[in-house]
């Protein structure tokens, strides 16, 4: 992996962890209390990587962000819930970026969705209960709004990033 | 409703992911014991040592005061009971005589100990009998017999005897509360600083609040239905202890028939209550206090609160009034409905 | 050396037609999702457990119990219990008192039907939520 990736690899890592906190800064679970909702700023990390990296260094930094932000906060519970919906939605965009006609509201709401559906999805197994599934429905509505949001951020920074630094 | 379902569910997912943050870990033991079924709740390192302590001190216990087990303390004494025989105990098991004879006496006679062969009577002895209803002669012959002033106790030598023939101690309106006690002692040396003791459902006894500093939620039966309650109490570090008709009893003839029995009649007692919750810091006080109490009566145990004021008291009056003591009037929420009764303070 | 994805959806600054299928898709997903849950929300899923001298001899998951099924246990002294979508009894026991016959339905999560005699305990499980740590009485 020449220099130049892995050091934009290194950035991206320390630039999704670090929307990762700001975003704990003003959780939306205030306004609303939905246990796992979050804007998923993150996100954009993993669909610019996708978008401008690979899927293979996309992956890296999802998985050292979900491991370092452990480090700086959280629980194994908290780290398996980031990892299986992170994962879920590295996969799921992935997958949508390669279908042409979609924009990147539509890859970033369906990621969204996906990263709830992951984090309900784990809290099931931890919890060895079927009960988290009954905030799927309504995390599933959110993500319509958290990843519309995104999807535009991704957007205008794709446009305004140029594509070879 | 169903987003207050959601909020709750919300609540209660938050706390369980808190729960496993702050690392207060809960034991958990149902066993049988003392002829009823027992619940320990532990929150905290070292829950399972914890836990085992309390079995084994409930056990060590029960083998000392059951008058079912042929070895015990109580058996021996009670099969002796022929006059002149001093029967040498356990210094423990002195100790809970020793209790029990007081507390007959500051009740004047409400709670006896000697209760045992009226209630064998009736069936309500032990759980392997049959319920029946005994005649009028038969309770005449047996009512002699129940008379804690024919119990002798010595407690420097820790030896007792029963004056006459037939007699016999039950302590079961006391031991479960002396377990609560012993099992809270064993606890706190054990240095479980949050623990709930289920003894048998009417006998609870609280080691400090919850692991999050919140009292325990402790909710009172309706006795009139068994899935819904008069009210919840708020409490940290004390011991309840329940007595109500409705916990056995059975009907024959159309009537129906509870097992707390009236010493001085020989008939369970009917005096305008349905059931009586005593909250104290001694769970063998709490145990004894809420069977009195049952036998006194409303009028009467609201006179004796007044005058021994180191305890709290909520009576269910069979007329459908719930009587707090002004001492839990800050602990104590009715239920929202009312469930049909009024509810009342009674101050000093 | 992978390459980067050549996707096209970077160069569009609009949502599309197919974006808007997405969040279809996603709203009758989460539509679906949610009725299906609907009955049991209201139902309150109840499980009872059977456990004999602290042992767990059967679980029953009664929001697939039909109505009025009697379930036979093998106990020191015998007994039938009901089980019903609500809850469960003991319909029938050969237990010296019947104190545990006489105890009626079950209904909430939490609850127990204790037989003494038969060192058995029936609880009921279930996601529903209480504040209450213990009830006494």
């Amino acid at each position: 992996m020449p220099v130049r990736r892995l050091t934009r690899c290194a950035v991206l890592t320390a630039l999704a962890l670090a929307l990762s906190v700001c975003e704990g800064l003003f959780p939306l679970t205030v306004l609303f209390p939905l246990p796992g909702l979050r804007l998923g700023l993150a996100n954009l990390v993993t669909v610019y990587a996708l978008c401008r990296l690979s899927g293979r260094e996309a992956l890296a930094i999802l998985v050292a962000r979900c491991f370092l932000g452990n480090l700086l906060g959280g629980n194994l519970t908290a780290l398996a819930f980031s990892l299986t919906g992170g994962l879920l939605a590295l996969g799921v965009m992935a997958l949508l970026l390669r279908l042409p006609g979609l924009s990147l509201y539509g890859v970033s709401i369906a990621g969204a969705a996906a990263h709830n559906t992951g984090q309900v999805l784990a809290a099931m197994v931890v919890l060895d209960a079927r009960a988290p599934l009954v905030y799927l429905p309504p995390l599933l509505l959110c993500s319509l709004v958290t990843g519309g949001a995104t999807g535009g951020v991704a957007g205008l920074l794709l446009r305004r990033l140029p594509e070879k630094a | 409703m169903k987003l207050r379902a959601l909020l709750a569910g919300c609540a209660a997912f938050l706390m369980l992911t808190g729960c496993a943050a702050s690392g207060a870990e809960e034991t958990e033991r149902t066993f049988f014991a003392m002829d009823t079924v027992m619940q320990v709740r532990v929150f905290g390192d070292g829950g399972e040592e914890a836990v085992q302590a309390v079995c084994d001190e409930v056990q060590r216990l029960e083998s000392l005061l059951s008058r079912t087990q042929p070895e015990s303390d109580i058996t021996r004494l009670n099969q002796s009971a022929d006059g002149g025989t001093w029967v040498a105990l356990d210094g423990e098991t002195a100790e809970v005589l020793d209790m029990a004879l007081r507390y007959g006496e500051e009740t004047g006679g409400a709670f006896d100990v000697t209760i045992a062969p009226v209630m064998d009577a009736w069936g309500f002895g032990t759980s392997e009998e049959e319920y029946r209803v005994p005649d009028g002669t038969e309770l005449a012959a047996l009512l002699p017999l129940v008379d804690s002033g024919l119990l002798t106790l010595d407690r420097e030598n820790s030896s007792a005897w029963l004056e006459t023939a037939g007699m016999e101690v039950d302590l079961g309106g006391i031991a479960k509360g002396y377990a609560a006690d012993r099992a809270k002692a064993v606890l706190e040396e054990a240095g479980i600083t949050s623990a709930l003791l289920n003894l048998g459902s009417s006998t609870v006894g609280l080691v400090g609040g919850k692991p999050d500093g919140s009292p325990w939620r402790i909710a009172v039966r309706d006795p009139a239905d068994e899935s819904a309650s008069l009210g919840t109490l708020a409490l940290t570090d004390c011991s309840v202890s329940t007595s109500g008709g409705y916990e056995r009893y059975f009907e024959a003839d159309g009537v129906i028939y509870h097992h707390i029995l009236d010493p001085e009649t020989g008939y369970p007692a009917e005096k305008g209550l349905l059931s009586v919750t005593v909250v104290t810091d001694d769970g063998s006080r709490a145990d004894a206090w809420s069977t009195a109490l049952y036998v006194m009566g409303a009028e009467e145990a609201l006179s004796f609160w007044r005058q021994s004021g180191d305890f709290e008291c909520i009576l269910c009056r069979s007329d459908g009034t719930v009587q707090v003591t002004e001492g839990l009037e800050e602990a104590f929420t009715a239920e929202e409905d009312g469930n049909g009764y009024t509810f009342e303070i009674v101050r000093r | 050396m992978a390459t980067p994805l050549r996707s096209s959806a970077a160069d569009r600054t609009r949502p599309t037609v197919w974006d808007g299928l997405v969040v279809l898709v996603i709203l009758l997903l989460a539509g679906a999702l949610f009725a299906a849950l609907l009955p049991k929300e209201t139902g309150g899923s109840l499980t009872l457990l059977v456990t004999l001298d602290g042992e767990e001899i059967g679980r029953y998951d009664l929001d697939e119990a039909a109505e009025g099924t009697l379930v036979t246990i093998e106990a020191p002294y015998p007994m039938t219990i009901e089980l019903s979508p609500r809850g469960v009894r003991v319909a029938e026991t050969a237990c010296p008192h019947g104190d545990c016959a006489a105890a009626g339905w079950i209904d909430r999560a939490g609850e127990q039907i204790v037989c003494l005699p038969n060192r058995l305990i029936l609880s009921l499980e279930g996601e529903e939520t209480t504040d209450i740590d213990v009830v006494i009485g």
